[in-house]
Order: C-alpha cells, then sequence, then structure tokens
C-alpha cells in the first residue's frame, strides 16, 4: 500500500518548526523518523494532509547534563542511545532498553520524542522512563512545560500533548549508585510489541521502590512507592518479599479483569523484580 | 526536488512526498535490488544503508533523506565485508529464493562491523529484523559467524556504534534548505474524498459480535433521566465529536461521528433508530454506520434500563451494550474489549450527561467541531480495537 | 554414471565435485547476493500502468451498487466490463462435488474478505490506489459463515445459495471399523490447527502486455506452474492457448502460493488484451494476508483404539477442512480433507480404520495446499494421538511408535488406504532420532528439575511423504490439472555446452544447479557449461509445474532420459569420427570413448553443428536436441520419511517454550545435492515452527480477518529458529531414475506435532494437554490456569 498524497515541509530551525506548528490543523503531522507513523501513513490508516518534519532540528539532536538531569533531545534514536551515543547517566539501563526496541534498522531511525508522542502504552519508553523517574519537556510557540512522564501518557495513544506543542526533550534524573533496576518485556518474538512490561527501580539505601506495570490496555501504573508490593517495606532482601497478591490485586482495580493478563503482568514483574535483585 | 548520493553517484530528482526511498530507487533509478515485502517496516527485505546505517526504506520517505548519503546492494559489489559475507552465504547455503537476501546481507553486514565475537545468540538477536521464509536462519546465521571470526583472526577490530557519531535520524540533518509547501501545491495530488452514499432506511437488528454490561449512577431522578435520554439532539451532546443530520425525530437520527484515534481519525456517518418503553423506563438504541475513507462500517446496539436508588432522587442507569465492527479498521485489529475501557467510557458519558441535567455546558458541543478524546460509547469500542492494533506495528 | 559416490570425509564440506550426490554450491546464488535477481516487480516495460483494486471489506454480502465517480470511469473497471470472460471453474469429477464459480470480479455477491470488487488503473499505484479509495461500494450484508463446523450445521446461512449446503465434498474410508470397539484402550480428543498464510517474502505480481507482431499476450507472472496457468487463462479468456505466453521469472518464494491462477492473473490479461494497457499489479501483503489464499486450517475427531501394549487396533476418524468460499484453479476444494482420509494412517500398520471428511465452504479466502499440504494437519492429529495411546498404555511414546510402525521387511507395503511404500526403514529412523535425543537423559533432567523452573519435556513425531505422485493417483479426483510424463530438453550448443529446458520452476529449490547436477551425471559436462531454462511457456516443454515435491523426481528424471538420449546419439557421432563402432564406444568424463581413442562432446558437437561437411553421409540425423518424457516406473509417488525429536523447556509463568534440541533423521532416497536438500529441510522446520507456536490468521464472528500485517501475523525470525542436528539415510526408491524422492515439503510436516508432544510432555504433571495449534504462550498460560482451577475445585 502507498500512502495517500500529503504536502510535505521541513524547517531548519525549532523556531520556524514551532511557529509552523502553530498554525497547523488537525490535519497536519509532524514526523520525525516515521517510524511509528510511516507504517501507519503506507496503510492508510493516517492521511494527513501536510506533514512536517522536524528530523533536521538541530536543537532537537542534543543530550547534555543539566544538574542531576540528563537532558536528551526529542530528536535521538533508539540507536544513539544503543550505541552509547549519549551519556549514560542510568548505568546501563536506557542502553539495555533501545537495544531491544524493534530491530536495528528501525532503531537507526526511530526516536525517543516520536516513540514519546506517539503514547503507545506498549512502547518500551513510555514504560521504562516512568521507572527510571523522567520528566518529559513540551515546548510550543507559547513557551515551555515539564510533565513527569507518567503524567505526560494520558491512556493508549492519548498524551498531555496539546495543538501547537511539540516533544521538545526528556529530561532523566541520574540514578543513585546503591540503585536496583530491572526491566523486563514479554514478547512472542523479538522485536514483536509488549504484551506485558514491567519496570522497577529499587534504592534499598532510601528505602525507596518505584514500579511500573506497562503494555496494559492503557496508561502504564506507575507506583512512586511501590513498598506495599513488598510487604510495607523496601529492604535489601525485597525479592524475598515480593507479594504477588498485592500486584493482582492493584491489577484488579486498575480494570484488569481477565486473570490470564494478571497472571503474565504478575509474573512478568516478578522476572523484573529478580532482575533487579540480581 | 532531492538531492542524494546514491552508491557514491550524485542524484538529483524531484519526487512526491508520499513516495518512500524504496520506490524512488526502484522506480526511478531502476535499483530493483532493494526488495519490498511488507512495506510497514517488519520484514527487513528493503534494508538499505542510510547514512551507512541501516535502515528501512519502505518506510522512510525519499524526501526526508535530502542529502543522505545512500547504499543499496548494488553498491556493495566491491565492499569488503560484503565480498566476504557474499562468499559464506552461498558457501553456507544462506539463500535460496533470493527475496530477502539484498536486506539480509546489508543487515549482515552491521552486524559483522559491530559485534565484537561471534556469540551465536547475538547474531541471531541482531539479524531478528530480517525475515527469511526459506532457509531456516541456518546458513544465515553460520554464514555471519564465519565472517566475524575471519575478520576479527585477522586482527580487524569491531566498530561500535557502526562508526556513527552524529546524533538523530540516519540520513536526517543533511539537507540545508528549508522546504516549505504551497498549500495548493498538494490539492491536485489528494486523494479524491468518496462520494457519500445514501444512509440506509431501514436499521436492521443484528446480532452483535461483542457485548458487555455496564452501568453508572447520576444524581438526577428517573423519570427526568429518562426524558432526556429521549432527546437525541440533548444525548448527543454528551457524545463529543456527534453532529446530527437533519432533524432527529424521536425515533430516528442521522449523524456524524467524528473519532480521532491517536493519529487516525474516522468519520462515521450513519443512523440509529431508538426504541423506549416508558413503563419500564427502558429503552433500546440500534445503529449503524460506516466510515468511507477505511472501508469500516459498524453496528451498535445500547439498551438501557432506569432504577430509581436512593429512594427515587437517584437513577442507576444499567447498559448492555453490543457491536460489531468491519472492514478495516476491524482487520487491522485484534479481539480484545476490556472491562476498565467500558468503564471508562461509561464514566465519561455518565459524567457528560449528569452535567447536562445539572444545566453545566458539556464539553463537547453537538456541533463535531470537538472531536478529542471521543467519548461515545460505541466509537470508544472502536477506538480500542484500533488502538490494539497501532501499537503492534509502531509501537517504537 | 561415474560421479555418483560421495566421499564421507567432505560430507559437510562443499566439494568440488558436480554429479548427483555432490554437495556442490549453487549457480543461481551470484545474481540474487548482487541484487540483480529478476522478480516480476522488477520488470520495467514502457508505457507500465498499475493496478489497484477496490476489494470488498465484508465477508459476505450482496453487492447493490458500486459508485465510481465521473471523471474515473474510464479508468475503473467492474464485472460488468469484463465481456465474454468466465469465471475460475476448479472442479472435480469426485461423485457429490459441488462447483464454486469463482467470479474475476465480484458479480452479485461478494463471498469473503478482499475479493475483487473492481479493479482501478494509473500510472503509478499510488494513483491508482487513490482512484480506489474513491469508489465506493453499496453492499447489504449477509451472515457469514465463519466457522467450519457451524458451515456445516443444518439452516446455516449457504455460501453459495444453489448448494443448498455448505459441504464442497463429503468423502469417507472405510475398513473393518467395529473391530476394533473391543478394544482395552480407547482415547477421543478434537484437536484443530489455525488457518494460516503461506508468506512467501516476495507475494504475487503480474505484468500483462500485448505482442502485436507475435499476436500474443504476454503475462509475466509469478507462478510454480506457468503451463497450467496457460491452461486456466486460456479457459477463462476464450483465447487459444498459442495466444498466450506465461513467463515467471525469479520468484521470491512459493510454498503453494504461487500454485493457482489467480482472478487478478485473468483481470490483468483482459486489460492487455481487451483495452491495449501495459498492466501490472504486485500483491502487498495486506492483500497477501486478507485476500488470495490462506492455508492449513483443519478439525479432527478422533479415536484411536489399541492393545494394552500400545498395538493400534484402529482410527476412527471425522474431519473437517475449511476450504474456503472458492475452489482455486486448478484445484483446491476438497483436496485437503479428501487426501486426510487417505494419508492419516501414517507410517502405521493398523488392521482396522474409518475416516469421514468434510470440505466445508466459508465465507473467507480459498485455501491451498502449503508445503506439506494436508499431511502437517495429519500428523499433528495422529502423533498427538499416538501420545495420547502411549500415556494410556503407560509405555514411552517412542516405544508404542516402534510398535506400530511398518517394518523394513515389508517393503514395498500397501498400506490400509492402499499408499504403495516404496521403500524405507522407519523404525531406524525413529531409532536413530531416540538415540540421538537421549530419552534416559531428558527423564533424568525432568526428575532432577530445572534450577530455573522450567519445565522440561521431549516430543517425537514420525511421518511420511508421497511426493511426485502422478497419473494413477490423480486420474480418479477428475480435476483440472492430472500430471502425466514429464518432459524435459536437453540441447547441446555448438560450443559444447547444453541447455536444459523443464517446465517445472525453480523458486528456492536450486533446480539451476541440481538439474544441471544430473545432466553431468550423465553426459559429463562441466556444470558451469549448463544452463537451466525454465518459467516460460515458449521456450519450455508443458509441465503441471513445481508442487508435490515432484521436480527433482520428475524433472531430474526427465533431464535424465534427455540427457541419455543425446549421449547415445553423440556417441554414435562421435563413433562414427573415431572411426569405430558404436556399441563400443562409452561416454566417460564428457568424452566419447574408444578403445584406444576418444574425442570430446564438444568437438562433436562443434562438428554436428559448424562442420557438417567432416560428418559422414549415414549419420544418425536426429541430432544433439532431445525432447524426452520420463514417469517412473511406478508413478504411486516416492516415501520419503523423517523422524523429529525435540527437547524443550517450558517457563510455566508466561507459557514460552524454548527449543533445547531438535533432531531430524530424514531419508529422501538418494540426495542429488545433501547440501539444498539440508536446505530445505531447515527451511521447512523454520515454517513448521511457526505453524506449531506463532502463525494464525484468526477470523472474527463477522468473518473479518484480524492478522493483516506482519505485526499480527507473526513469522519467526531469526532467534525463534534453533539449528537442528540432521541424520541422513539415503535408502534408494527403486522406481526413480537415481532412487531419488521428493523431500521439499518435508521439513515443514513433522515439526508441529513434535513440539506439541514436547510441550505436552513437559506440562503433563500440570494436567495440561493442548490439542490445538499454534500452541502460542497465552494459550499454554489459559490451559495451565485452567487446570490449575479445575485442580483446586476438585481438591
Amino acid at each position: 500500500m502507498k500512502a495517500a498524497a500529503f504536502a510535505y515541509e521541513r524547517p531548519t530551525d525549532l523556531n520556524t518548526a514551532l511557529a509552523l506548528i502553530a498554525k497547523a490543523d488537525g490535519t497536519t503531522k509532524i514526523i520525525a523518523g516515521g517510524q511509528s507513523l510511516g507504517p501507519m501513513l503506507n496503510l492508510r490508516l493516517v492521511e494527513p494532509d501536510t506533514i512536517i518534519d522536524i528530523s533536521g532540528l538541530a536543537e532537537l539532536k542534543r543530550a547534555e547534563r543539566d544538574g542531576d538531569e540528563l537532558v536528551i533531545g526529542a530528536c535521538v534514536t533508539h540507536g544513539d542511545v544503543e550505541d552509547g551515543r549519549i551519556p549514560d547517566v542510568t548505568r546501563g539501563a536506557m542502553q539495555r532498553v533501545a537495544s531491544a526496541i524493534a530491530y536495528r534498522a528501525v532503531r537507526n531511525r526511530g526516536t525517543i520524542g516520536g516513540s514519546l508522542s506517539h503514547a503507545d502504552p506498549a512502547a518500551d519508553w513510555v514504560s521504562s522512563l516512568s521507572g527510571l523517574g523522567a520528566r518529559i519537556t513540551l515546548r510550543s510557540a507559547a513557551g515551555v512545560r515539564n510533565l513527569p512522564i507518567e503524567n505526560f501518557i494520558t491512556g493508549a495513544l492519548e498524551s498531555a500533548l496539546q495543538p501547537g506543542e511539540i516533544v521538545e526533550a526528556v529530561r532523566v534524573p541520574v540514578m543513585t549508585p546503591s540503585a536496583h533496576w530491572g526491566y523486563v518485556k514479554a514478547c512472542r518474538k523479538i522485536g514483536e510489541f509488549a504484551h506485558a512490561i514491567a519496570a522497577v527501580l529499587i534504592d534499598p539505601e532510601r528505602a525507596t521502590a518505584r514500579v511500573v506495570l506497562g503494555a496494559l490496555e492503557t496508561a502504564p501504573i506507575v507506583l512512586s512507592d511501590a513498598s506495599a508490593l513488598f510487604g510495607g517495606r523496601v529492604t535489601g532482601d525485597f525479592k524475598q518479599h515480593f507479594d504477588a497478591r498485592v500486584a493482582d490485586a492493584i491489577l484488579i482495580k486498575a480494570g484488569v479483569a481477565n486473570a490470564v493478563d494478571r497472571h503474565i503482568h504478575v509474573a512478568v514483574l516478578r522476572r523484573a523484580i529478580n532482575e533487579a535483585a540480581a | 526536488m532531492i538531492g542524494l548520493t546514491v552508491n557514491t553517484r550524485p542524484v538529483k530528482a524531484s519526487v512526491e512526498p508520499r513516495t518512500h526511498l524504496a520506490d524512488f530507487l526502484r522506480d526511478n533509478l531502476n535499483l530493483t535490488g532493494t526488495h519490498l515485502g511488507c512495506e510497514h517496516g517488519v520484514c527487513g527485505a528493503c534494508t538499505l544503508l542510510l547514512d551507512d546505517m541501516p535502515a528501512r526504506s519502505c518506510i522512510t520517505y525519499a524526501v526526508a533523506c535530502d542529502g543522505a548519503r545512500v547504499t543499496t546492494i548494488e553498491g556493495l559489489d566491491n565492499d569488503e565485508i560484503a565480498t566476504e559475507l557474499r562468499a559464506a552465504f552461498t558457501r553456507e547455503h544462506a539463500l535460496q529464493c533470493g527475496y530477502c537476501t539484498p536486506g539480509m546481507l546489508i543487515a549482515a553486514r552491521d552486524i559483522v562491523l559491530r559485534l565484537p565475537t561471534s556469540d551465536e545468540h547475538s547474531v541471531r538477536v541482531g539479524m531478528s529484523g530480517n525475515l527469511c521464509r526459506c532457509t531456516g536462519y541456518v546458513g544465515i546465521v553460520r554464514a555471519v559467524r564465519t565472517v566475524i571470526d575471519q575478520r576479527r583472526e585477522r586482527g580487524i577490530t569491531p566498530i561500535p556504534g557502526g562508526g556513527r557519531q552524529a546524533l538523530g535520524p540516519a540520513g536526517s540533518g543533511n539537507a540545508t534548505n528549508p522546504v516549505v509547501s504551497e498549500t495548493t501545491a498538494r490539492a491536485a495530488a489528494k486523494t479524491e474524498t468518496p462520494d457519500q452514499i445514501s444512509v440506509a432506511m431501514a436499521i436492521p437488528n443484528f446480532t452483535p459480535a461483542k457485548v458487555f454490561e455496564d452501568q453508572f449512577t447520576v444524581a438526577f431522578p428517573p423519570a427526568k433521566v429518562f426524558d432526556m435520554l429521549g432527546d437525541v439532539a440533548q444525548v448527543a451532546a454528551c457524545l463529543p465529536g456527534t453532529s446530527l443530520i437533519g432533524t432527529p425525530t424521536p425515533e430516528r437520527v442521522e449523524g456524524m461521528i467524528r473519532v480521532k484515534l491517536g493519529p487516525i481519525s474516522a468519520n462515521f456517518r450513519g443512523a440509529a433508530r431508538i426504541e423506549r418503553v416508558p413503563e419500564d423506563l427502558t429503552g433500546r438504541i440500534v445503529g449503524m454506520g460506516s466510515d468511507q475513507r477505511s472501508r469500516s462500517s459498524t453496528q451498535g446496539e445500547i439498551r438501557y434500563r432506569l432504577v430509581p436508588i436512593e429512594q427515587g432522587a437517584a437513577t442507576r442507569v444499567e447498559l448492555s451494550i453490543g457491536y460489531s465492527l468491519k472492514g478495516m479498521l476491524a482487520q487491522i485489529a485484534r479481539d480484545g474489549l476490556v472491562r476498565d475501557l467500558a468503564a471508562r467510557l461509561t464514566a465519561d458519558f455518565a459524567r457528560n450527561l449528569d452535567r447536562h441535567l445539572s444545566g453545566v455546558p458539556v464539553d463537547g458541543a453537538a456541533d463535531g467541531s470537538q472531536d478529542l478524546n471521543g467519548v461515545s460509547l460505541l466509537i470508544g469500542l472502536l477506538r480500542r480495537r484500533v488502538q490494539e492494533t497501532i501499537r503492534r506495528i509502531w509501537g517504537r | 554414471m561415474s560421479h555418483a559416490e560421495s566421499d564421507p570425509a567432505s560430507e559437510t564440506a562443499p566439494d568440488t565435485k558436480q554429479g548427483v550426490g555432490a554437495r556442490m554450491l549453487r549457480k543461481e546464488d551470484d545474481r540474487f547476493m548482487r541484487g540483480r535477481g529478476q522478480y516480476v516487480a522488477d520488470i520495467r516495460l514502457a508505457g507500465l500502468q498499475d493496478v489497484a483494486f477496490v476489494r470488498s471489506p465484508l465477508a459476505h454480502a450482496r453487492i447493490k451498487a458500486i459508485h465510481v465517480p465521473e471523471r474515473y470511469r474510464d479508468v475503473v473497471f467492474t464485472a460488468a466490463d469484463l465481456d465474454g470472460i468466465k469465471p475460475i471453474r476448479a472442479v472435480s469429477g469426485l461423485p457429490g462435488f459441488k462447483i464454486s464459480e469463482q467470479p474475476i470480479l465480484a458479480t452479485g455477491k461478494v463471498r469473503h474478505v478482499g475479493e475483487l470488487v473492481a479493479m482501478c488503473v494509473a500510472p503509478t499505484r499510488a494513483e491508482a490506489e487513490d482512484i480506489a479509495a474513491s469508489v465506493t461500494l453499496d453492499l447489504e450484508e449477509l451472515p457469514a459463515i465463519h466457522d467450519m463446523l457451524a458451515a456445516r450445521d443444518p439452516g446455516a446461512a449457504l455460501v453459495h445459495e444453489h448448494w443448498g449446503d455448505n459441504v464442497f465434498l463429503e468423502s469417507s474410508f472405510e475398513v473393518d471399523i467395529t473391530k476394533a470397539f473391543d478394544a482395552p484402550i480407547k482415547v477421543t480428543r478434537e484437536l484443530s490447527t489455525a488457518r494460516q498464510c503461506m508468506s512467501p517474502l516476495e507475494g504475487r505480481g503480474v505484468i500483462a502486455t500485448f505482442d502485436h507482431r507475435l499476436d500474443q499476450l504476454t503475462l509475466y507472472t509469478g507462478s510454480q506452474m506457468p503451463h497450467i496457468v496457460r491452461n486456466g487463462l486460456s479457459d477463462c479468456m476464450g483465447v487459444d492457448q498459442g495466444q498466450i505466453r506465461i513467463v515467471s521469472p525469479d520468484i521470491g518464494g512459493g510454498f503453494g502460493h504461487k500454485g493457482i491462477l489467480l482472478p487478478e492473473e485473468v483481470c490483468l490479461s483482459w486489460l492487455a488484451l481487451r483495452k491495449g494497457y501495459v498492466a501490472r499489479w504486485i500483491e502487498d501483503r495486506r492483500e497477501h494476508l486478507i485476500a488470495s489464499a490462506n492455508c492449513r486450517e483443519h478439525h479432527y475427531k478422533i479415536t484411536v483404539y489399541a492393545d494394552r501394549d500400545g498395538r493400534l487396533r484402529g482410527i476412527d476418524c471425522e474431519a473437517t477442512v475449511d476450504s474456503g468460499a472458492y475452489s482455486s484453479y486448478p484445484f483446491s476444494a476438497c483436496l485437503e480433507a479428501a487426501q486426510v482420509a487417505s494419508i492419516l494412517p501414517g507410517p502405521y500398520v493398523m488392521p482396522a480404520y474409518r475416516c469421514r471428511t468434510f470440505s466445508a465452504a466459508t465465507n473467507k479466502c480459498p485455501i491451498l495446499p502449503y508445503r506439506g499440504v494436508a499431511r502437517t494437519g495429519v500428523c499433528f492429529a495422529l502423533e498427538i494421538m499416538l501420545d495420547a495411546v502411549a500415556v494410556a498404555a503407560g509405555i514411552e511414546p517412542g516405544e508404542v511408535r516402534l510398535r506400530n510402525l511398518i517394518q523394513p521387511d515389508q517393503m514395498p507395503f500397501d498400506n490400509i488406504t492402499k499408499k504403495h511404500f516404496d521403500s524405507g526403514d522407519y523404525p531406524e529412523a525413529m531409532n536413530r532420532a531416540l538415540a540421538a535425543i537421549d530419552i534416559p537423559s531428558v527423564r533424568s533432567r525432568q526428575r532432577a528439575k530445572e534450577p530455573d523452573g522450567r519445565l522440561i519435556g521431549v516430543g517425537l513425531s514420525i511421518y511420511c511423504e508421497q511426493a511426485a505422485h502422478g497419473t494413477s493417483v490423480y486420474a480418479g479426483w477428475g480435476i483440472p490439472m492430472v500430471p502425466g510424463h514429464e518432459q524435459a530438453t536437453a540441447r547441446m550448443t555448438p560450443d559444447g555446452g547444453l541447455e536444459l529446458r523443464v517446465g517445472v520452476h525453480s523458486h528456492g529449490q536450486g533446480l539451476e544447479t541440481t538439474l544441471a547436477q544430473v545432466a553431468y551425471e550423465i553426459l559429463g559436462i562441466e556444470t558451469k557449461l549448463i544452463r537451466v531454462v525454465h518459467g516460460d511457456t515458449a521456450m519450455t516443454p508443458y509441465s503441471t509445474g513445481t508442487w508435490g515435491s515432484r521436480s527433482m523426481v520428475m524433472a531430474g528424471g526427465a533431464v535424465a532420459t534427455a540427457c541419455i538420449e543425446i549421449a547415445e546419439r553423440a556417441k554414435k557421432i562421435g563413433a562414427k569420427l573415431l572411426q569405430l563402432d558404436p556399441a563400443i564406444v562409452t561416454l566417460r568424463d564428457g568424452r566419447v570413448c574408444g578403445p584406444n581413442s576418444s574425442i570430446a562432446l564438444a568437438e562433436i558437437a562443434h562438428t554436428w553443428y559448424r562442420r557438417p561437411q567432416d560428418l559422414p553421409a549415414d549419420v544418425d540425423p536426429a541430432g544433439l536436441e532431445s525432447t524426452t518424457g520420463y514417469k517412473p516406473q511406478r508413478d504411486s509417488g516416492t516415501f520419503s520419511y523423517a523422524a523429529h525429536a525435540v527437547t524443550v523447556a517450558v517457563d510455566p509463568d508466561l507459557g514460552e517454550v524454548e527449543i533445547l534440541d531438535y533432531v531430524i533423521v530424514e531419508d529422501g532416497g538418494v540426495l542429488v545435492n545433501p547440501m539444498i536438500v539440508d536446505g530445505q529441510i531447515y527451511g521447512g522446520l523454520a515454517q513448521g515452527i511457526g505453524t506449531a507456536l506463532y502463525e494464525e490468521m484468526p477470523f472474527d464472528s463477522a468473518g473479518q480477518p484480524l492478522a493483516t500485517t506482519l505485526a499480527d501475523y507473526l513469522l519467526p525470525g531469526p532467534a525463534e529458529v534453533p539449528e537442528p542436528r540432521l541424520d541422513h539415510m539415503e535408502t534408494p526408491s527403486p522406481y526413480t531414475m537415481f532412487g531419488v524422492k521428493g523431500v521439499g515439503e518435508g521439513g515443514a510436516i513433522a515439526p508441529p506435532a513434535a513440539i506439541t508432544n514436547a510441550v505436552n510432555d513437559a506440562l503433563r504433571p500440570l494436567g495440561v494437554e493442548l490439542l490445538h495449534s499454534p500452541i502460542s504462550p497465552r494459550r499454554i498460560v489459559e490451559a495451565m490456569l485452567a487446570a490449575r482451577d479445575a485442580e483446586r475445585s476438585a481438591a
């Protein structure tokens, strides 16, 4: 299948782009690497009048430390993260996540900002960056705002992006040396979309546990204080204290009615916790 | 007009924005070694080198590669690694029909360049973006491993990241000139809007493919709620994205619902038949509609029953919702209605209903201007199915 | 024939030998590895226009109107435009068979999603799709039949109204079944295999153009059987066969998908013939998955009767195959179901048997015979039942098989359904597989439990693959295509080279190499000087084409026969030139040799073509070109077979299956090129793993196909397919040239059964038995949770 016709605009700087986007109507789409939008265009699931290509914007292709955060431009690719072309503040966690997104040829063009804009609950960055406690920077011609990732994703394919706004960057906090990270997804084959995702960031020294249950039918469940999963207290032997019944109850409360689905999500969570403990 | 370097030769051409790179190379330059197997980025047959990095040419538009360096299989005739790979591929019987082979060699070249060792698992994972239907991958994996081993034995060290320094999508950022299309330029080639066919006169009963139950409460007495549900225009106002066509009668309504599902939008045009039994405070709405663009159609049935609660001061609305979906939007999604969605949708409708009864303006006016966050029950179901699909391919 | 011996030391390394048995590297590889293969979509013709089709969005509906915008009236065509074109009729003379007429473009009704309704022509595919999007369909929906069992219910909606039911054909076979009823072991199961898509990496593709000089329509189409396409096209178009030339260039994989006449081929032929277009249609992946053809959807209700020692007393089966809406040309509708009845007994001996089969019409696209044809489903059903018998009898599954397999001293053997097994040692294959997989070590590992909590299982399956079966087998079907003698042309060129022309098609099987090996075996002409011409009705002898693992046996035999003829003629000419009695010369290493002198074939050819003045006047005038027909001594088919054994680890949390070890002991008769045979087995295994674990085309109750991209229809990738361990036996067929047997499909037959048996073996302690393929992680988790719940409620 071939895409329906569209007009193409390629601004060369961010301000021009924002001005264009501010004028855009509902039939305009923004493209970066095009690895999500491309298939949909080819299948004619999406038929925009105009596509604005932001992949050339240098402002969105940088990564630098800003205090305790790494600021990653929206057009940095999964491959850039995988290959270590950006600084590592997560002790390899992001690199491992990136290297398992789709396939190499896709990662060389797919971008972190594009993936988040798409707001797919099964996408790796949606859950993993929520797990890492990252924030997202949204910019429009009118200004800029920052949101925690979990507040940005509002549902399946739904985000807090307002008309005229684009994802400018992701701000990832530096992972503490004592933190334990686990990230597991259930796929039937490599590169397939995930049926369940779990991300855990546990720091026994600080007695904190952050847990994400993702690839649900809607936005991920983000537990910024997940101590309830570990008997109410996060300690060095958290793995032994993991209580699957609590996880199951959380899923029920979130509306996951199917017992098989819950079983799979809990099993994936257990694996992520085991990985974090290893 | 775009300029590219293809297999070291400069190329200038004018190309429609919708033309993907593979079609451009095949049709404009007759470089037919780049094959198309799926055109949605999964099979890997179209893989080529874009600024020396493997990329999918079927979901990369040629216009977006302005200024980039493109290397196709035809450009690797004298490439050292490709030459070694070809020898290994033929020795290990790593190809049969040959269709995946060009993309496979490009992907293999990248692996050979980057992987420190020939560890079998790493090679298999590294090659996982390229499907072969003939060989069972045995010869391919052997061939790639052999070439890695030979090169490492010769002291050739791996190149992490394939030597790329720049950030951002491979192939991007090479163009220096902005492109600003004139809005008139695209109109000529734009997809023809299908002629609308007339809405069916009769709305038949049907057996829904999916049925679920739900309920919500509103803080108004049953009689008032029942009256409100009898006012088609007001009900429509509780469904954002809805616009009515003509004047509804108490028994029948025609209209359009525009739904936006992430990047997808669909216009369902249709009609509904309304039945009400005042004695029981029950009712039934049977509707059907179709979106011509996606050749998708839907049928839905909502049965409701109003039960007085709180001594009749409030109402529990019990719903039985059934639907069927057909056409492209059905085909690209898997089964999967979830209870929490129904709960959310019902809650949204209930909130709007409650506001409406309270005289608070409802978000979604009936003029069709509001189409974000479609809250209509049936359309919400549709959204769900499409959402599930989209994530399957392009959740990246 | 001096080149047949192979050196065991070099069995895995490519060798420099060239004859039958040589592990020779492929002649065709280079063009593919340089992107210079030529597939249909790569062909460039002046004035080419692209076609996009308007397809039915509904599974079953009456067409009330097709609205074409005024401005496109000249470039959009519907059934009303196709004057004089007949529907596709793929009939059978079997009693009771009901005929489906497949319209070229839908008339009156649409019977499956994706059925062609209109065609749109434009300079590019994108523009053609724009036009297609502007065409609106006014359809009155009818109840859709999406379930083959429901299709058989009285009162079900009818796919073809005038039939009165939805059964293409009901067939049955019965021998003494009542005598089995008192058997002490009786196990009954219901099993099914999912609908699949064959999914070659290249889809279908067609270019049609009319050559006025030749007064001939040329159709470029990726077809496994170009001559059969010409037959069917001639019937539909009402055009003489001489006016049609079918060219099938390089093909990106067939597997059965490219073995039918497509309505699209007829459409484009019409555009070229009647409208003067040079028209092209290239199937996209969605079209492939939805519209043209699926495969494999079987349902079985089986009871197996056995004695306490596991010996089979009889099998009683009712099988249903979902045939889809139409019978595809040359024939598809009841091919699978009727074959089930004859092949279900597999390689086992049993005294009683009954099988009733139903070919059900549904509102889905037709199913075609896919690699292994009905055998994959049959093997799945039978081999899972054998494991159930083993459990009931309390003996090892391997032992149950050994007690029931045909024994080597019974060969040749006519089984209960009168299948004639030509040769082989099935127990030996099974024993080798059992030894290689090392059952005792798997059992002790199972007892020891895995440190990671996974469950280990071992599974077996064994099958026989009837291949290259001919006239006597197909004559009774009364179908449009019955294979007879296979012909090949061998033609020496004046410079001593050789051209071989065959009507079969090579699309991955490496026939350009293996047929050259056969010719080398006879003539001793270097394979680099031998070219194989195929895929063009204008240049090759008639053939039913490449299907049923027949090409090596049939075309190989034909090439050998033609080369023997050339050898005889060359010997006569050579003897004349050497001034010897033809009776005393021999052909060795490409030379005609007498006791003290010899002459090269190249020189004989040079003399024959270029210097006829040097030939004696009484030379045989037949020359160095021959088209000769070939049939094996018996045409009941070769029976190749293999025992598969696999160990798996199953994750009890997520239902993930990892294949730890996979052993295949294969007997494909004498192997012409072991490297290529290995490749066929590896590739077949990957497809079998797809069938077992990944591939499924689900439909909803409205007949909507639900896996319409490769993100939904999961094809196994490099990380999902392990490298198996192969062991070859080479029992020659007594009936064929060189003793070769057909081996192309076998790899895909056994894996679903073996893997499912292994998973069931692993999960048996949990009370789980999986009977429906693919055994996806979710199905496994569901079964495990259900078993756990059942156990809890029992406790």
